[in-house]
């Protein structure tokens, strides 16, 4: 009960204190308002630091004292302004995003635009209310200029991942006291499916089973994904070698057509009942990748969505897409097996 | 916040200049502490700097460990003590370079901070003068120099474009620093009892008078007090600043009889004339004299301390004088004192050691024959002065156990305290009540301020002798053999220095160097009258004349709270707000799209100026007239921003627009 009070006033303290409601789109200005402040760690302790040496100054009657004493205080007022001026007032837009494997990181780059005639320096973004603390990133805005900074978080569930929401704060110049504010752009990272690891070979028509339905041996047809299992001898030693995999390059296999030109059809309803949803999907992934690596025209079908055999980087998306999208409720049919 | 300072290659200059912001904030105490603690210090700081230079491990704990003892040992060896002012002192420079050694995590780096802000604070022991003030300032914007170096996380401005920042910082704190120190509630210190060093090292007339005491003084040139006249200021050779009365002799050193306050109707006082009023700042003596001209016949009142005036006409305090004193006095120059006198009093004043000076009590003899009139005695004695060949200087030869013998026949050298001393031993002889005073004769006016100016080395004494009807009257021996040390201020100044010394230093008139003397002191008495002497006395006298009443605390909290918005406001608002001008045909259109807003058509984010056009010529709100107006605007503007031809847009576009923009009103 307590725990639930609590947890009502400090969402209502959120709405109403910090102003967060939802996410916003467009260009975002930090008016006063949104820009909150208190004294850091470091600044109680100057404040203590400042009450010591007023009283030093009144017991030894030190009037350069009382100077010094409301010099130092006044200097950190200043810096209040100062710390304040460094985060208010500054203009934020949300930049593109690239969609990404479940697993993988997905990147949220945003600009941080300085209209103003002062440069800004450390500011300090990173995600909040997020179950692992993401890493902060520091910016400096010069002034009238327009600084880019990219935040990443791991990506676990696939569909659509809102941006978190962003804090940025600020210490700079003199860290006594801590500024801070809230941003939440109105973006989101399409997550896909992971692939699946170690998936079966395409499944080729007319080799309708599960798993089997090897590729032929006779004539070279292009060159796919390398995946566990594929032997040594059938290697496109030349692409890799085009490609150091130290730096970014990936194995690949070379692909024989058995002949005859074989359909290649992906399709949900044709894999095994046993899988899990996830698992059909991600396998499902796995195979418009190693379809598309070969180059291999394949025909893709997932729930209502229904594509002819194609193949090349419209194909690819609207299969993904539809992977990630993919919803049970919107299939009922297909998730009571 | 437990971010680790990143390897100190990009840090290097950061550090050094840490080093020496904080070697900045160790200077004064360097010239104040013992040789050992200074060399102890410098090596620890010299150990520092080498592990900037050459990118070493900071020393670990095991290694500072034994240095932190031993710098404890040589300050338990130095003080005796860990507690106290100037232990205390030793402790904190000692704490601040070994922090310095140990800095790991940016809090540290605030440790240092505030370690150097302590130092600074008490660096202001030892000096309050303007040159402190502006040191302390410059090592403020060094320390706080340094601190942003570490604060900077990606780009790092060149060191000029760095300094500028914590330059404005304390420049804009300056107006908010004036505030707080003119209103801040003052409570009067010390809150808690003073150690016993804390008011070392004053100097001043002592306690007692002994040939050579006046003579040491007359080599300082330091202010002793400041007085600023309310009447017309008297002639020069009335300016006779009374301190102590000594009545008592020992054959050697003269001293203060104990001071008995007597009822005021014991005194009998003659006022001759009406008071010369004045006010006095004096510098801390440590003693328990004030001063005041000759001859204060009521103590003034000064807040938090008690004063009296004695039988003698001394004003003492009970408390000895630790802190600049301001206070207001009146004296009667001409005022003839106590005709009928105490026995007690005449009995002080004819009193002599047995068995010294035989010469001088035979000397005596010889007068009394003479002559048994006490005027004419003292006219004798005087003529004595000035007609053997004494001389006045400043470095007079050793005198022996019967010293006013050997000053009276033998050297016939010396300074006012020999005069005095001398001449008052042969009134005494003699049958006449006579005593010593001491304290100031004569001082400068500084045409700058005002103020007239008293130093140490104006330093003097004078004798008082009791005659019948007249009662105590002033007789200063001195003058008989220098008139000139009474005529004139300048009338024998020490040399200065070693080039003072060669080319013998002689003030003119419209010389350019004692003008700027003038002008120093002008400026050094205002600080102490603002800065060093605004007591909460001071204060409350201020903000009364401001016309504020009576002044109590709560008044003055919500004026400073109120001055300090102000002037906060005054100075943070152009900052915060400035921002880039608006390119004026942008401020137009803004003011269309607000207008059009009014009426209900509210430009979507992504409508450019086109479609904003077509839908308000499709849209029935606005009148045709205003329509037209709205359509003919957006084409011109659109023209103007965005067209093919480049139209400047120069005044006559902007109008055109404006008038567009009035037409859709």
């Amino acid at each position: 009960m307590f725990a639930h009070c609590k947890n009502l006033l400090l969402r209502s303290a959120d709405r109403w204190l910090f102003r967060l409601n939802g996410a916003e789109s467009g260009e975002v200005f930090l008016h006063q308002r949104r820009v909150f402040i208190v004294p850091s760690g470091a600044g109680w302790g100057f404040v203590a630091m400042l009450a010591i040496l007023f009283i030093g100054s009144i017991n030894y009657n030190l009037n350069l004292g009382f100077a010094f004493t409301f010099l130092l205080a006044a200097c950190a007022v200043v810096d209040m302004h100062l710390t304040f001026r460094n985060l208010a007032h500054l203009h934020l837009v949300a930049g593109r995003t690239s969609a990404v494997f479940c697993g993988d990181v997905a990147q949220f780059e945003v600009h941080l635009i300085n209209r103003r005639k002062h440069d800004r320096f450390a500011l300090w973004l990173g995600f909040v209310g997020l179950p692992v603390a993401s890493i902060t990133q520091v910016a400096d805005v010069a002034a009238q200029s327009a600084t880019s900074v990219t935040l990443s978080t791991v990506s676990t569930v696939r569909g659509w991942l809102p941006a978190p929401r962003i804090r940025l704060t600020t210490q700079f110049p003199l860290g006594l006291l801590r500024a801070w504010s809230y941003w939440q752009p109105d973006v989101r990272v399409l997550v896909y499916p992971q692939p699946e690891l170690r998936a079966p070979a395409l499944p080729m028509a007319g080799t309708r089973e599960q798993g089997s339905g090897p590729a032929g041996h006779d004539d070279f047809a292009g060159i796919r994904a390398y995946q566990v299992g594929d032997a040594m001898r059938h290697l496109a030693w030349r692409h890799i070698a085009r490609l150091d995999p130290a730096i970014g390059g990936a194995l690949v296999t070379k692909q024989f057509d058995g002949g005859a030109t074989q359909e290649l059809r992906i399709d949900f309803a044709a894999l095994p009942g046993s899988l899990h949803l996830e698992h059909k999907l991600s396998r499902m992934t796995r195979w418009v990748l190693d379809a598309e690596a070969i180059g291999a025209p394949y025909a893709f079908c997932l729930g209502t969505l229904q594509l002819a055999a194609d193949c090349g980087v419209t194909q690819q998306s609207r299969c993904l897409q539809a992977l990630a999208e993919f919803s049970t409720a919107s299939d009922t049919g297909l998730t009571t097996r | 916040m437990t971010r680790l300072l990143p390897p100190l290659s990009r840090d290097k200059a950061h550090m050094l200049m840490l080093l020496g912001a904080c070697l900045l904030v160790l200077l004064p105490h360097l010239l104040h502490v013992s040789g050992t603690i200074a060399g102890g210090v410098l090596g620890l700081m010299g150990w520092r700097g080498w592990i900037v230079f050459s990118g070493r491990r900071l020393p670990p704990r095991w290694l500072l460990m034994p240095v932190a003892l031993a710098a404890m040992a040589g300050i338990w060896s130095s003080f005796h003590t860990f507690f106290g002012r100037d232990a205390g002192v030793a402790m904190l420079t000692f704490l601040l370079v070994l922090k310095l050694l140990e800095m790991h995590a940016r809090r540290d780096m605030f440790v240092v901070l505030y370690l150097s802000f302590f130092l600074l604070l008490t660096s202001f022991f030892y000096s309050q003068t303007i040159g402190t003030a502006v040191l302390m300032t410059c090592a403020l914007v060094a320390l706080l120099t340094a601190h942003i170096g570490f604060q900077y996380a990606g780009v790092v401005p060149p060191l000029k474009r760095r300094v500028r920042l914590p330059l404005t910082i304390v420049s804009l704190a300056l107006p908010l620093m004036l505030v707080l120190f003119f209103l801040f509630p003052r409570i009067q210190g010390p809150l808690w009892g003073l150690p016993g060093d804390a008011n070392s090292g004053r100097s001043g007339l002592s306690e007692s008078m002994s040939p050579g005491t006046i003579s040491d003084l007359a080599l300082s040139d330091d202010i002793a007090f400041r007085a600023k006249f309310i009447d017309p200021v008297p002639p020069q050779p009335q300016l006779y600043w009374r301190a102590a009365v000594l009545g008592h002799y020992d054959g050697r050193s003269w001293t203060a009889n104990a001071a008995r306050s007597l009822p005021a109707e014991a005194i009998q006082i003659a006022r001759g004339s009406a008071p010369t009023r004045y006010d006095i700042t004096m510098e801390p003596t440590g003693r328990h004299w004030l001063y005041a001209l000759d001859v204060p016949l009521i103590a003034p009142s000064v807040p938090g301390q008690r004063i009296t005036r004695s039988n003698t006409f001394e004003l003492l305090t009970r408390q000895p004088i630790s802190e600049r004193l301001r206070y207001e006095v009146a004296s009667w120059p001409s005022a003839s004192l106590q005709t009928t006198a105490d026995p007690n009093d005449i009995d002080e004043a004819l009193q002599r050691p047995v068995g010294f000076n035989p010469a001088t009590t035979a000397f005596a003899q010889q007068l009394l024959q003479q002559s048994s009139d006490s005027t004419t005695l003292i006219d004798l004695v005087l003529h004595y002065f000035r007609h053997e060949p004494f001389r006045y200087t400043l470095e007079p030869p050793l005198l022996g156990r019967d010293s006013v013998d050997d000053f009276l026949f033998t050297t016939r050298a010396g300074f006012c305290e020999h005069y005095a001393g001398a001449f008052v031993f042969l009134m005494r002889e003699l049958g006449i009540p006579a005593r010593v005073v001491t304290g100031y004769q004569g001082g400068a006016l500084n045409p700058v301020d005002g103020y007239f100016e008293v130093r140490q080395s104006d330093a003097h004494a004078w004798a008082e002798v009791w005659l019948e009807q007249r009662g105590w009257v002033r007789i200063d021996p001195t003058a008989a053999v220098a008139p000139d040390r009474i005529e004139h201020t300048v009338g024998l100044r020490k040399p200065r220095g070693l080039l003072g010394g060669l080319i013998g230093f002689t003030p003119s008139q419209g010389a350019w160097l004692p003008l700027l003397r003038l002008n120093l002191d002008a400026l050094a008495n205002s600080w102490n009258q603002w800065v060093l002497g605004y007591s909460p006395t001071r204060q409350k006298s201020l903000i009364g004349s401001l016309g504020f009443g009576d002044v109590d605390w709560t008044t003055l909290t919500l004026l400073m709270f109120g001055c300090g918005s102000a002037v906060m406001a005054l100075t943070m608002i152009p900052l915060l707000l400035r921002r880039t001008p608006m390119a004026p045909i942008d401020r137009i259109y803004l003011r269309f799209c607000n207008r059009m807003a009014r009426h209900g058509l509210v430009r979507g984010l992504d409508e450019g100026p086109r479609a904003l056009r077509d839908r308000i010529a499709r849209d029935n709100r606005l009148v045709t007239a205003k329509k037209n107006a709205a359509v003919g605007f957006l084409e011109r503007y659109e023209a103007l921003q965005y067209g093919t031809v480049l139209t400047p847009a120069n005044n006559t576009a902007l109008t055109q627009l404006k008038a567009l923009l009035a037409a859709c009103r």
